[in-house]
Parts: structure tokens; C-alpha cells; sequence
């Protein structure tokens, strides 16, 4: 196929119509003193200490910001243990025994609409860096950082595109709780002094946006507009939604908020309602099983999770003796990991099992499928022929820096050739 | 559970080389099926020999380009020179020894069409790399050669057999006939359906246009490299058709249009992937490139054909049309003006270098 791939097959209605199970009950649930964002961390209870739920347990330390970690149930902290977090590093883990009473700490209360309407910028950036805010939609980058801009912000944008395949994290949120997404969206505009928000959806969600649509006539004091961006991929990526909803091109590498414009995925801003009205921290988040190689299930739980507990709930794995590829996220750009002892955090969403099918690579023929597809524009086929001769000069004359590494290359090659891999290789070597 | 190691994306569309291959072959479908029906026994013949040379000469070519294992059994040896051996080692060879079949005419002696196809598959293909590394389009490659190396069967000077073994509707204009005469020779429709002498797959327009319409329908071709060269060709061929006779200057389009090997050169030759430029800009380039050259050709060259000569020159310019420096896939405005200006300079080079007639 010589042209522009825009649509890749998502596997989204069959996960939709699955029930969601509610598994908040864990005996265990770890906490990973460190993240791909934050290389150190220390916690600041000892073995034996009860905790409740919503209590501060610890810090990770990222290069120019902190992050409370908060316990999501109550119990005793017992000690360590080695597991997975979501970037398929082995890191250190504090251990809470859950005592299933869920006693909230102190610090929780909910605050009043008049208590909110007096909070100023500095109070929001406060809250939402106490509750350990994070992008939940992949990034995990530290939400107040985002609001703490001194730039004039005209629109704040509720992502709620969530284009790759697999994931209805988002799509279930919005199905539910239409209204803590838009609270959220009001709190974000209120912390950023934005006048106008924006709710991006895809086309074919009508029943989201009759839901919005419905949501919001409860908030007409607000001008906020749902609007519907195409169904393609990677349109979730924000400067290809900004672009289709706002109609504002926002050079790569720019911060977003130059142009006035704040981004948040949905889930990071129903998190920022919770913080702002009941004082909480991400306590649960949707998880979705799915793949060729497993039962597939939805999961409702709790932060700290052992996704393992998750697979034997679900059923455990199909055809145990084929081997498997175990993927966190998305399959186009999720992380690859090696064990299954994955520790759920704010950014853990879904876990893909696929029995092994390998690919066999032929020889490229210059289609350029890739070419026409890559959503930068760069040509990655010419940059595969300049990584293979190692010309440093050739890969910074095609740009490989700009690769957002959407996958889009090695999907579309019909020749079957890892693509997106090359980029990878190419942009470390033009370093 | 044994769990694999892979980096991102896990999941691959079903598109496969081999389908786009197997598309261009289906597409030959109705030139071949016309060919042999104008030429019957003669077509078949000469369609077979080139398939067995090209897949044939590919495959032994292949296993001496593979390292074998260590081995002491032949046969052992023989077979692990095999193993990356697939299926678009056939029909890659396949498609260039059709191709090739169809660009030469049907009383070209059978010796004739080994050595053509030979030198395609294993001086323009094989000795590049095989598969995707080639930079000449094979079956033009092999024509070209024959067409140099064994002048004297092409030009209509071959008296053993047919006056106009060679000879395509268009020999008629550059043997000294004037062009309304032309037409009396051979109507815009017969040049249209396929009633003319010519080689074998080049003389049905509508067969061709067939082809196009399946490879466009199933995207195995780019329309990007058809349109360009058509357009430029058309523009440029039309002016000079305004000059020359200003009366009948469609018709004249019409007749370089349709006799001669540029459509068929246009849909299955000048739309091979592996010899194209890999950008948007790069591909309605080489189109221009072509559309120019062959309008050069036909007007001031000595041959009457140029389809295949145009395509291996082109060719040679697709490594600086890909040049990282300057290739890009986005269409920009500057793009835009120097295509224009380019078919515009051209067009003034036609319009005042075809003083008399052709």
C-alpha cells in the first residue's frame, strides 16, 4: 500500500463490552520508591507503622521537582520487596498489609464550594503538588509544573483522544463520570486563568460527547466546547490533537504554553478534582487485560496493585507453552517487559499479552508507506540507509531527532521491517 | 511462560510486499492476455523464456550471493544458501521478465530475448544487491541493452523477417512522414485499442489502462509518479502539437499519447517503487524528469522511442532527488513555483526548438 496510513484496527469494542471487575481489595500493595522520572526516593515510615489511607509514605526525587507518594489503603508497612515498575525497571518497593477498614487520614475532608471559589493560583499548584499529580496519560510528567507557567494561558484542552489501540482507561472514565472530568477542567482553567476550555474527543465517540453535551449544560457559566477530532492515529499526540481542535500548529520542541494553550489528559484532570474537592490522591485507576496470549478483563483497582494477582483473577494466560510478549500500554508504543510482577502506578493502564508471532523481515523496496505515514514528516526509510552506514551528518539532515517513536513506520512497512527501532538507534547515534 | 523481548510497535498491519508484487502481476493481466491474442504463439514463446531466464538466473545469482554453512555434504551447503530464499525472489523476477516480454516485439529472435533478460536480471539487479537495492529499472535495463547492442532488429532494417519488427506506429513519423499523413496510416482509435504494429504489451492503451486502474484501485502504485509524467508530457507534446498543427494539435497528443511504449512505460515501468524517489516532491520530480526527457527524445533524439532511455536516466537522479540535504516529504511552496517554472522553461525549449517538422 503506497499511501498515508491513517487508521490502524483498535480492538476497542470488544474490551468496552467487558464487565468491569472491582478488585480493590488487595492483601498486599507495593509502592515504588523510584520512577522512570524520579531516580531516587526515600520513604518516611518504618517498618510496623500503620498508615492510612491517603497518608504521605515517602518522596521520589526527579531532576527539578518531588513527589509525595501516598498509601491507598490502610494498614502496617512490613518492609521491601523487588518488582517491575512500569518502565520494566526491578525497583524497590515499600509493602503495606492491607487491614481492609480503609481509614482515611486526617488530612481528608472534602472542601466546600466556598473554600474552592477563595483558593487563588498559588493554593491550586499547592494541591496539586502535595496530591502527587502526575500526566496519567503516559508521561507521568509532574501536572503542577505544567500549571505553574507564568505565560498567559488562553485554553485549557481535556485530551480525551486516548488513539491507541487497546486502551479504554479514558473511554470509561468519560463514559462514567462526565462531570468530574469538566470540575476538573473548571479547577485547571481557574489555576491557570484560563477564559475558554476545550474538550477533544474522537469523531465516532457520539455517545461521549451526548454525554458532555449533557454534562455541561449544568456548567453554562463556563465557556467550554466539546470538539470532535478524526478517528486516526497518533491524533492522542498533542500537537496533532491541538492542531485538529484548535486549529493552532505548534512547532515540535515548543512548550505548549507560549501559544496560551495547557494540555491535561482526561484522567489527569478528574485526578486535580479529587485533589481540589475531596483532598485525595489517585487512589485507583482502570486496568485492562488484553492480547491473543490471556483471558481478557477489565479491572478496577487500587494503586499498588501486583498486576499478578490481576492475571490469576482473570483467568491466567492462554496456550502456556507458546511464548509470550508481555507489553504495558499500548501496542504501538508500550514498554516491553520480562516478568509479570508489575506493580500498578498512576500511569498503568493496561497490560497486552500476545503469543509470539514473529515477523519476517524482507528487503525494503521503497514504497515509502513510511514516508507518506510519519506524522512528523521525516522519512524513515532514509534514515534506516543512514543509520546502517553510521552518517551522523545524513541523520541530522533528515531530522531524526523529531521522532515522537509512534510505531507508525514499522506498522505500516510491508516489508515488515522495525522501522521505529532504526529511529531509536539513529537519533542515540546523532547525539 | 517464556516471555520475549520487543520494543515497540508490537503489532504490524497485514500488508505485505509480496501482496504489492502480486498486484503488479495481476495488472499485467490484460496486456499479456492482449498480447497474446494479437500475437499468439510468438507472445507466449517469448513471455516464457524471459520468466525462466529472470526467475531462473535470480535464483542461481541468489545462492552465490549467500555465505554457506560449513558443511561436508553438497547438498547441505546447497540448501543453507537457500534459506532466506522467499517468495518475492520469484515474483519480483517475475514481474521485471513480463514487463520485459511486453516492451519488445514478437519476431525478436529467442536468442536475442536471453541475452536481454540476462543482462536485466544479473547486470542491473543482481550485481546491485539483489532485491530493493537495484537503482536501474530491470526490464528497461535489459531492453536498452539489446536495443544498442543488436540495433539492426529493431530499426526496421531486419529483412529476414517482418519489415516492422521493430517499428511502432511512432517509426512512422520519424522515417519522414509528415503527421496528418500519419493518422491515415493508423487512426487515434486503432492506436487507442491496439490495432498497430509495435512491441508487444505497448500497443493497446486500453489494456494498459486496465492495469492502471487496478494498481491505482489497490494502491500498489503511486499515482503521484503517473500523474506528473503524464501531465508533463501531455503540456509539453501539446505545445509543440499547437505549433506544428495548430488544427489538429489534440489529435497529435493523442497519437504520441497512445502509440509508442509511453503508457505502458508510464503505468508498469516508471511506477516500480524500488527505482523511485521516496517523497511526495521527489516523486512528482522524477515524473517530470521522465515526461521531459521521453518529449526530448521522440523530438530531437535519433530513436523514436524513449520511454525505456528516459526511465534509466531518471534513475540516475534519484539518489540526488533523495539527498538528505535537500529531500523532504512536505510540499512546499517553493516546490510548487519550480515545478511550474521548470515544465514552463521546458515547454519554451519545445515550442522554439522544433523549427520545421519533426
Amino acid at each position: 500500500m503506497i499511501a498515508k496510513t491513517k487508521y490502524i484496527p483498535d480492538g476497542k469494542k470488544a474490551l468496552k463490552e467487558l464487565p468491569i471487575l472491582h478488585y480493590l481489595d488487595a492483601d498486599f500493595v507495593y509502592y515504588p520508591v523510584t520512577s522512570a522520572r524520579c531516580p531516587e526516593g526515600e520513604t518516611c515510615v518504618r517498618g510496623g507503622q500503620f498508615v492510612k489511607v491517603g497518608e504521605v509514605v515517602g518522596t521520589r526525587k526527579g531532576a527539578f521537582f518531588e513527589q509525595p507518594m501516598h498509601a491507598t489503603v490502610s494498614g502496617e508497612v512490613v518492609g521491601y520487596e523487588k518488582h517491575i515498575d512500569n518502565s520494566g525497571k526491578v525497583v524497590d518497593c515499600l509493602i503495606v498489609k492491607n487491614d481492609f477498614k480503609y481509614e482515611l487520614h486526617e488530612s481528608i475532608s472534602e472542601r466546600t464550594d466556598a473554600e474552592i471559589d477563595a483558593l487563588t493560583k498559588a493554593d491550586y499548584i499547592q494541591i496539586v503538588k502535595d496530591a502527587g499529580l502526575v500526566g496519567l496519560g503516559g508521561s507521568a510528567f509532574p501536572t503542577y509544573i505544567k500549571l505553574e507557567t507564568e505565560d498567559p494561558i488562553e485554553v485549557v484542552i481535556a485530551n480525551g483522544v486516548e488513539c491507541e489501540p487497546n486502551l479504554i482507561a479514558d473511554y470509561s472514565l468519560m463514559m462514567n463520570n462526565p462531570k468530574e472530568v469538566i470540575m476538573g477542567l473548571i479547577y485547571a482553567m481557574k489555576a491557570s486563568g484560563a477564559k475558554k476550555g476545550v474538550i477533544a474527543l474522537k469523531k465516532k465517540y457520539k455517545e461521549i460527547e451526548e454525554r458532555f453535551k449533557f454534562a455541561l449544560k449544568e456548567f453554562t457559566q463556563y465557556d467550554i466546547e466539546v470538539k470532535t477530532v478524526g478517528n486516526f492515529y497518533p491524533q492522542g499526540w498533542e500537537l496533532a490533537m491541538i492542531k485538529n481542535a484548535l486549529g493552532i500548529k505548534i512547532p515540535q520542541g515548543e512548550l505548549l504554553s507560549k501559544y496560551g494553550v495547557l494540555n491535561f489528559n482526561v484522567s489527569t484532570l478528574q485526578s486535580i478534582y479529587n485533589a481540589v474537592k475531596k483532598r485525595l490522591p489517585v487512589l485507583e485507576r482502570l486496568f485492562t487485560i488484553s492480547g491473543d496470549g490471556i483471558h481478557n478483563k477489565n479491572f478496577r483497582a487500587r494503586i499498588g496493585t501486583l498486576v499478578t494477582d490481576l492475571i490469576e483473577l482473570a483467568g491466567g494466560y492462554k496456550q502456556e507453552e507458546t511464548p509470550k510478549v508481555l507489553v504495558l500500554g499500548g501496542p504501538m508504543m508500550g514498554t516491553n517487559i520480562m516478568r509479570d510482577d508489575v506493580v500498578m502506578t498512576h500511569t498503568t493502564t493496561s497490560l497486552i499479552i500476545m503469543n509470539n508471532a514473529p515477523q519476517k523481515e524482507e528487503p525494503c523496496v521503497h514504497c515509502a508507506s513510511c514516508v507518506y505515514s510519519c506524522p512528523v514528516e521525516i522519512q524513515p526509510v532514509q534514515i534506516m540507509n543512514a543509520y546502517k552506514v553510521k552518517d551522523k551528518d545524513a541523520l541530522k539532515a533528515l531530522e531524526v531527532s523529531k521522532c515522537i517513536e509512534c510505531g507508525l513506520c514499522s506498522f505500516v512497512c510491508p516489508s515488515k521491517i522495525h522501522l521505529t527501532e532504526y529511529m531509536r538507534l539513529g537519533k542515540r547515534l546523532a547525539k | 511462560m517464556q516471555a520475549i523481548k520487543q520494543t515497540s510497535p508490537y503489532i504490524r498491519k497485514t500488508v505485505t510486499t509480496s501482496r504489492m508484487m502480486t498486484d503488479v502481476l495481476i495488472a499485467l493481466i490484460p496486456v499479456v492476455a492482449f498480447a497474446i491474442y494479437r500475437f499468439g504463439f510468438d507472445a507466449i514463446i517469448r513471455i516464457l523464456v524471459s520468466l525462466v531466464v529472470m526467475i531462473g538466473l535470480e535464483a542461481v545469482a541468489f545462492g552465490m550471493m549467500q555465505k554457506p554453512k560449513a558443511s561436508e555434504k553438497f547438498m547441505e551447503r546447497l540448501k543453507s544458501r537457500y534459506e532466506k530464499y522467499s517468495i518475492n525472489n520469484v515474483i519480483v523476477p517475475a514481474i521485471s521478465a513480463i514487463i520485459f516480454a511486453m516492451i519488445i516485439p514478437s519476431k525478436l529472435p529467442i536468442y536475442a530475448v536471453v541475452v536481454g533478460a540476462s543482462f536485466g536480471i544479473i547486470v542491473a539487479k543482481m550485481l546491485f544487491g539483489g532485491l530493493g537495492s537495484n537503482i536501474f529499472n530491470v526490464a528497461a535495463a535489459g531492453r536498452v541493452f539489446i536495443g544498442l547492442a543488436l540495433t539492426d532488429m529493431f530499426s526496421g532494417k531486419y529483412v529476414d523477417v517482418d519489415l516492422i519488427a521493430g517499428g511502432t506506429a511512432l517509426t512512422t513519423l520519424k522515417s519522414g512522414l509528415l503527421f496528418p499523413q500519419a493518422l491515415n496510416s493508423y487512426s487515434i482509435l486503432d492506436l487507442f485499442v491496439g490495432n498497430v504494429p509495435g512491441s508487444m504489451g505497448e500497443i493497446s492503451a486500453l489494456a494498459i489502462l486496465i492495469g492502471l486502474a487496478y494498481l491505482l484501485i489497490r494502491r500498489s502504485a503511486d499515482y503521484r509518479v503517473v500523474l506528473s509524467a503524464v501531465i508533463t508530457f501531455s503540456v509539453l507534446i501539446l505545445l509543440v502539437g499547437l505549433k506544428l498543427y495548430p488544427d489538429q494539435a489534440l489529435s497529435y497528443l493523442g497519437y504520441h499519447l497512445f502509440a509508442g511504449g509511453l503508457m505502458f512505460g508510464v503505468v508498469y515501468m516508471i511506477t516500480d517503487p524500488v527505482t523511485s524517489p521516496v517523497t511526495r516532491p521527489g516523486r512528482w520530480i522524477y515524473g517530470l524528469l521522465i515526461g521531459v526527457l521521453v518529449v526530448l527524445i521522440r523530438l530531437f533524439g535519433a530513436y523514436p522511442e524513449g520511454v525505456a532511455f528516459a526511465l534509466l536516466f531518471s534513475n540516475m537522479f534519484v539518489p540526488l532527488i533523495d539527498y538528505p540535504k535537500w529531500s523532504t516529504n512536505k510540499v512546499k511552496p517553493l516546490f510548487v513555483v519550480g515545478y511550474i517554472l521548470v515544465l514552463a522553461v521546458f515547454g519554451l525549449v519545445v515550442f522554439f526548438g522544433v523549427g520545421g517538422a519533426v
